[in-house]
């Protein structure tokens, strides 16, 4: 900025004769002593580096230390858990895990979990790539009325979806299955996969199909061959939103499920908290558990995660 | 073009499962919301508009209407200052940036659930970590579970710890789109850095911000999961929004056709207000700006 305001006039001015160089900066600025004036900014500058920093520090606190704060209280040995609040404890005790795995389903509610998640991301990217890809290459009317009803039938309430799935399921004899529950997770995963793969798939040219056509594909041939392999970053972040929708969710699995056995992980803590003895321990330890295989994606496919949340991966 | 039948077929396939399988449950809520359905095995009868009559005579159902408005708008406004906060300052340059910024993230791909309990852990009125801190200074804990203000306070803290951060997210992109050369037009035209912030970096975010709020809205307006972890509702329904008392009269009361009608009900409202708010700020007006 400063050199704008002093080069420009004095540079132009100075060479017509006759005339004096005019001086925008006010002189006290320039005429005392430099020394002060460079020392000045130079703490000027220190102090707003040091602030940044602190301000840093500050959003790191408060967003992971919520997660720390879980992690290090389920290795704390539960005589000392309501007790001991230090932040470091060293050594690990793993005996709320032990009793964890011991005392409750768990194993067989991760097992769920797992299918639920592995379920979800399957059948949502084939169905999701074939709905998206037609939205973009075929020739119909209400294309943008399709386009537009997934982006809304991704806002609609839980509620609206579940109380009458929960009727319903009744009638097919899926309540209290995990393929009813399947049904219910591609119910939110699927608007919001076909959104993201169509955008994905609406700035992929065209002429790479229409090459492999020329070269003998049918069109079907050239999409499997052709445009999938292509389009792996996204069909990458469709799965991962996909498995963290299932994963995550609560309100379908709270509804349509009744059995112990068949309780998917979030559903399953929260009982273990109602139970009648109060089992702190135990229920952060699973959180923890739960928490860990998604901070193992996220560490590997951060670039996914945020490609995601900016096509209007919307989550929660 | 070219169409190969197997595209054709496979396209209408799909579309027909996912109408089957998204729109048939919602015609079926709007259905069920004009009969009495007392229990999930009895007979249905039809009783006409029975049920939104005696949902929108019940006092329970405003107040859970405007609990629900005042959770979602305190939660909306304080994700988007305290996450136009962040982000300013994840903008700027400093070591160990990219860390820093995926840390900023993290909370929100954190399950509901997890986050609720971790909160319910650390706020919990005998072994918490609050009362632990509170404690050593010489102050009780209070049971924030028991007051209508703490109780509604510890929602909005939670819902803006879990979702703040995709407010970061979207404002980071925003900013990168800004032109730099307004910021030094601005610094010519001697503005501070208060000045610019207010005059370049806002308007510069507006596409951005229109989008988030809406989108941060719906769901805020549609939350059950993290109201129902945390309070159930109480203490004396002064947490009960519209989605809690869904369903509550669909599964504790076995009230399916009011709890489907709670539930139309709060979906017509919303889809009104994202009407008004799109007549508001036309998103297509807004995209121009990018």
């Amino acid at each position: 900025m400063k050199s704008h305001v002093e080069r420009l006039p004095i540079d132009s001015d100075a060479q017509v004769p006759g005339r004096e160089p005019i001086r925008y900066q006010p002189s006290s600025r320039y005429g005392k002593g430099v020394q002060e004036k460079t020392f000045w900014k130079s703490f000027k500058k220190c102090s707003m580096k040091f602030g940044l920093y602190i301000a840093v520090l500050a959003i790191c606190l408060y967003s992971f230390f919520p997660i720390y704060w879980m992690m290090i209280s389920s290795v704390r040995p539960s005589q000392r858990l309501f007790l001991d609040s230090s932040l470091v404890f060293w050594p690990p005790d793993f005996s709320s895990y032990v009793s964890l795995f011991q005392q409750t389903n768990y194993i067989a509610n991760f097992i769920n979990s797992v299918l639920m998640a592995v379920g979800t991301i399957v059948v949502s990217i084939v169905l999701s790539a074939f709905v998206a890809y037609g939205a973009t290459r075929l020739r119909f009317r209400g294309k943008t009325t399709l386009v537009a009803s997934m982006l809304f039938a991704y806002m609609f309430p839980p509620l609206m979806l579940a109380i009458p799935m929960a009727a319903a399921f009744r009638s097919f004899g899926l309540t209290d299955t995990l393929w009813g529950l399947l049904i219910a997770h591609l119910a939110i995963s699927l608007p919001l996969a076909v959104w993201l793969l169509w955008g994905f798939f609406k700035s992929m040219p065209f002429d790479l199909e229409e090459a492999a056509m020329v070269d003998g594909c049918s069109q079907f041939e050239a999409f499997i061959k052709v445009v999938l392999p292509l389009s792996a970053p996204g069909l990458i972040t469709v799965a991962i939103f996909s498995f963290l929708l299932s994963w995550a969710d609560y309100v379908f699995a709270l509804i349509l499920i009744m059995s112990d056995q068949r309780k998917t992980l979030p559903v399953a803590l929260e009982s273990l908290l109602g139970a009648h003895d109060l089992r702190w321990g135990e229920v952060l330890a699973g959180a923890s558990l739960i928490a860990l295989p998604l901070f193992l994606i996220f560490i590997f496919c951060y670039r996914y995660f945020v490609a995601g949340l900016s096509a209007g991966a919307v989550k929660g | 073009m070219v169409q190969d039948w197997r595209i054709v077929a496979l396209f209408i396939g799909s579309i027909v499962l996912l109408g089957v399988i998204i729109g048939g449950p919602l015609i079926y809520a709007i259905m069920l919301s004009f009969y009495s359905a007392k229990s999930f095995i009895g007979e249905l009868q039809w009783v006409g508009l029975k049920n939104y009559t005696s949902a929108l005579q019940d006092p329970l159902f405003w107040l859970s209407f405007t609990n629900g408005l005042i959770i979602a708008i305190s939660a909306i406004v304080l994700q988007v200052v305290l996450g136009v906060g962040i982000a300013m300052v994840l903008n700027k340059r400093f070591l160990g940036q990219t860390v820093v910024r995926a840390i900023a993230i993290l909370p929100y791909f954190l399950p509901t659930v997890v986050a609720c309990l971790i909160a319910q852990w650390m706020l919990d009125p005998n072994y918490g970590l609050l009362k632990s801190i509170l404690a050593s200074i010489g102050a009780g804990m209070p049971d924030w579970s028991s007051h209508a203000f703490t109780a509604r306070g510890t929602i909005v803290l939670v819902s803006v710890w879990l979702w703040t951060p995709f407010v970061v997210t979207c404002v980071l992109a925003g900013l990168q789109t800004i032109p730099t050369q307004l910021y030094e037009a601005a610094r010519v035209d001697g503005a501070g850095a208060w000045r610019q912030f207010w005059h370049v970096t806002i308007p510069g975010l507006r596409s951005v911000l229109i989008v988030v709020i809406l989108l941060r809205g719906i769901w805020m307006f549609n939350k059950f999961d993290l109201i129902w972890l945390l309070t159930k509702g109480g203490p004396l329904n002064q947490t009960e929004t519209l989605p809690t008392l869904a369903y509550r009269k669909s599964f504790l009361e076995f009230n399916l056709g009011g709890g489907a009608a709670v539930a139309t009900i709060s979906f017509l409202i919303l889809a009104g207000v994202i009407l008004v708010y799109l007549r508001l700020f036309p998103i297509d007006d807004a995209k121009q700006g990018r």
